[in-house]
């Protein structure tokens, strides 16, 4: 009896488990049905309910954004103006796994009202009936949206699909250059005059004597450090990636600004022969190079000086200015250099983002009823009119902002105070990677918005001459696809090659060199290129 | 005794001669005990192992997350004709089965030789806490034990390196080397799964019939004489059970631990199919292709269990012992 009653009692405990496990699951699914749920009962009474009444929608966004969001002074200025609230819905911390989240959401039918998502799934899910099409709603409810996208053709072009239809609304980037930063101290000391660093060749030479001068006390100096991939001075070479109406080269794809190299270009060769010579004379930090060191890695180097250069995002500078550099060292001056010229004196032209991007772009489920796409639709379309435009990216008159006797504008609060507030804070705030709603950018409120370090950097740096064209490419689907199955083989191939090469784990040479481009041809590079540059041609009407 | 060994056999014999599922039903009466305590095992089995199996349906789709796998486009074979035409899957099969022949070679010998040696351990307070010692790596996640390598080999701060240059030798980036990768993958593997596989062979040990050892003795062996002819041989239909699911388990690499091992220095090493897989799925710079990754990993599974089969083939033929 005993043994009877001890073997259902462990079964019913092992049964018990499972129906834990699973009650956990309903709980957590049904969480999400809940706020749906309420979403969409909150949308359906808006409609019975007095115009002045708050309206809201659900959306989905990564867990990152919603807490910049919170923090922004300016957004919820947006929400009162527009009687719209938006409840965010926490996805992951990183933005991959955002997208991925929202291929869940659509298999399991969990998705809210709106989504964060990139503008691909948009347009392959729209097509299947997953998102609304906006066109005949951004004409009816979303006037300014519509005369934005009437005076930006290119907008339409992106973000439609061959039938028109706008699956999804797309985010205008600021135009953004990676700035060099220095340690204008460090380069006193060593008896540099930054005035004569002009050419890549200067720049080897300036590297050198802080070698020298600093390498001789410190076994782990290296002049230049970084994060990510150190892969990034091919248009210091003539080596960035393009497409033009004759021809592409290199990964364009999702490059145009970041880790953009063209191995083909005349450049490319002479790019990893310096790239190795400042890694074969400690010029370059190894593990940059290796791809080991960590942004927490670089920024503990560029710190404590153990090194003295960098090219990164452009308020880098003024990041290591207020986050610790003169508490380690009183004399720590970090600066911005000059765009670099060519043996010609012509300026290099650096690589840019381009206007619209596939990332970050927002769609609305086609379960909405009808409301909630019109409530999405106003309060998408407040930031395209003048006073939204001015509130995203200038805040409010008087508070944040003022208008100076000539009709311009300057900000009233100070960047750093603002920037500095800890996390969770309300503030005012005009970052370029907490622009998270999609709005038209003020390019001048974004540079304005940045210490006078930053500002007059950006005043320097920021101009057309200084940035290769960077043209907006509309992918077909099945190109898409096949561009980023391609691109996941060829181009880390391409990286560890040429990692390979400045390392010297393979010898540089003209044949192991032809070699190595033959290989990454047979992998795909050679059709990749050919679907950039036919896409290219399509998308300006070339053929 | 003779008697009733006759009329048990009988009773079997009346038992095989009924059909399956009177059978079953008589053992079902008889042991229900038994299977109540199975249907726990066996539904996490149905629900969890057995009923996923057919996702991978799709493999012949071009899937989408949006229509599910009834809505999804059919499109045949065409991921697998992709798959063997990819020019880059033959490298990453060569870094996959040379990783994982290795991981079998080198990892699996370990936790046996350690279970023989505790074994002979004869305090049993040192015995247990070796035991419970070598059994923690197992709960630590692969990204901390990844850091924890990063801190050891850093070649600028790193205990190995530091060591390295006091005996006047030159730091090496470990972590960036690819001929390292693989000796820091399996080194890793072995850290982490030692006492895990050294618990099941200890459970082996520990029913091998004490009489023999006296028997061993009396003819006179010595430790290792007992541990080469009584333990090992009493261990070694656990052994060869291990070593099967090893070899069914050969193409299944740790994929966090290469993810977080991967770099753009060894890459020539440590790119394998799963993170190639991973890359194409979740990695995407465009539109994750779900199907092109199951279609891999479908061929991969194939491939493991034809070897599974082998594998089972032989140690029946050669040890006299097999799985199933």
């Amino acid at each position: 009896m005993k043994k009877k009653c001890l073997i259902l009692a462990l079964s019913a405990l092992l049964l018990f488990s499972f129906v834990g496990c699973g009650a956990d699951e309903e709980a957590a699914s049904g969480s999400t049905s809940t706020s749906s749920t309420s979403s969409t009962t909150t949308s359906s009474t808006t409609t019975a309910q007095a115009t002045d009444e708050v309206r809201s929608y659900d959306m989905f966004i990564r867990s990152q954004y919603h807490d910049w969001i919170e923090e922004l002074n300016w957004y919820d200025v947006a929400e009162e103006r527009t009687g719209i609230h938006v409840n965010y819905i926490d996805g992951p911390l990183e933005i991959a796994d955002t997208y991925t989240e929202v291929d869940q959401r659509l298999a399991s039918r969990t998705l809210p009202d709106a989504t964060m998502l990139r503008l691909s799934q948009a347009k392959v899910y729209g097509a299947q009936g997953a998102f609304v099409d906006l066109a005949p709603y951004i004409k009816e409810y979303a006037p300014h949206i519509q005369a934005y996208i009437d005076e930006h053709p290119d907008y339409l072009a992106y973000a439609a699909d061959d039938q028109g239809r706008i699956f999804a609304f797309v985010r205008e980037n600021p135009q953004l250059i990676d700035f060099m930063g220095y340690r204008a101290d460090h380069f006193e000391e060593a008896g540099i005059d930054i005035a004569s660093v002009k050419t890549v060749d200067d720049l080897t030479n300036a590297m050198r004597t802080l070698k020298a001068h600093f390498g001789a006390s410190n076994p782990n100096y290296y002049p230049l450090s970084g994060r990510e991939s150190a892969l990034r001075f091919a248009y210091l070479f003539g080596a960035a990636a393009y497409v033009d109406e004759n021809a592409s080269g290199g990964i364009y794809y999702a490059h145009e600004k970041d880790n953009c190299f063209n191995i083909k270009a005349d450049g490319a060769y002479e790019w990893i022969q310096t790239m190795k010579t400042w890694y074969d004379e400690g010029l370059i930090n190894p593990s940059w190079v290796e791809g080991t060191n960590t942004e927490g890695d670089w920024e503990a180097q560029t710190l404590q000086g153990d090194s003295s250069l960098f090219y990164d995002y452009y308020n880098r500078a003024e990041w290591f200015m207020s986050n610790g550099g003169p508490t380690i060292d009183p004399d720590y001056d970090m600066r911005v250099m000059d765009m670099l010229v060519d043996e010609d004196g012509n300026i290099i032209q650096a690589t840019t983002n381009t206007l619209y991007g596939t990332d970050n772009a927002i769609a609305v489920n086609a379960s909405c009823d009808e409301e909630t796409i019109i409530t999405i639709c106003q309060f998408m379309d407040y930031f395209y009119t003048e006073e939204g435009i001015e509130l995203a990216n200038w805040g409010v008159e008087g508070e944040s902002f003022q208008y100076n006797e000539d009709g311009s504008r300057s900000f009233i609060v100070d960047y750093t105070t603002e920037e500095t507030k800890p996390a969770g804070e309300k503030r005012w705030s005009f970052l370029s990677d907490r622009l998270t709603v999609c709005k038209p950018v003020d390019q001048e409120a974004f540079y304005a918005w940045n210490t006078p370090l930053i500002a007059e950097a950006a005043s320097r740096i920021v101009q057309d001459q200084n940035m290769l064209e960077r043209p907006v490419i509309v992918y077909t689907t099945e190109e898409e696809q096949r561009l980023s199955n391609l691109t996941a083989a060829v181009y880390n191939n391409e990286v560890a090659g040429l990692t390979s090469f400045i390392v010297g784990n393979t010898e540089l040479n003209e044949a192991n060199w032809d070699a190595f481009i033959a290989q990454m041809d047979r992998l795909g590079l050679a059709e990749i290129e050919q679907i950039q540059l036919t896409a290219y041609r399509r998308t300006m009407g070339l053929d | 005794m003779r008697k009733k060994d006759k009329s048990a056999a009988d009773g079997q014999l009346m038992l095989a001669k009924r059909p399956l599922s009177q059978r079953l039903a008589k053992d079902l009466i008889l042991n229900w005990r038994l299977y109540v305590l199975l249907l726990p095992g066996l539904i996490s089995l149905v629900l969890f192992k057995l009923f996923p199996v057919g996702g991978m349906v799709i493999a012949f789709q071009n899937y989408s997350a949006f229509l599910g796998i009834r809505g999804s486009e059919w499109v045949g074979l065409d991921n697998f004709v992709r798959m063997f035409q990819d020019p880059y899957m033959l490298t990453l099969v060569k870094n996959t089965v040379i990783l994982a022949i290795l991981s079998v070679i080198c990892v699996f010998p370990f936790p046996v030789i350690f279970s023989l040696f505790l074994n002979e351990v004869r305090f049993r307070k040192v015995k247990s806490s070796v035991q419970s010692v070598s059994f923690l790596p197992y709960f630590i996640s692969s990204a901390v034990m990844v850091s924890i390598m990063y801190t050891i080999l850093s070649p600028t701060s790193g205990i190995v390196n530091v060591i390295i240059t006091k005996l006047g030798g030159t730091p090496t980036n470990f972590m960036a080397r690819p001929e390292w990768f693989r000796p820091i993958y399996i080194f890793l593997q072995i850290w982490q799964t030692l006492g895990y596989n050294a618990v099941i062979y200890m459970a082996g040990i520990s029913s091998i019939n004490q009489e023999l050892y006296e028997a061993a003795e009396v003819d006179g062996c010595g430790r290792w004489g007992k541990m080469i002819h009584v333990t090992l041989p009493g261990i070694s239909t656990s052994v060869i059970t291990m070593l099967i699911i090893s070899i069914g388990n050969i193409f299944t690499v740790d994929t966090d631990r290469i993810l977080l091992l991967y770099n753009a220095s060894n890459a020539a090493t440590s790119d394998v199919i799963q993170s190639y897989v991973y890359r194409i799925a979740f990695q995407s710079l465009g539109f994750p292709d779900y199907s092109y990754g199951t279609a891999v990993n479908i061929v991969k599974s194939l491939m493991a269990f034809i070897l599974v089969i082998i594998a089972n083939k032989l140690a029946d033929k050669y040890a006299e012992t097999r799985l199933f």
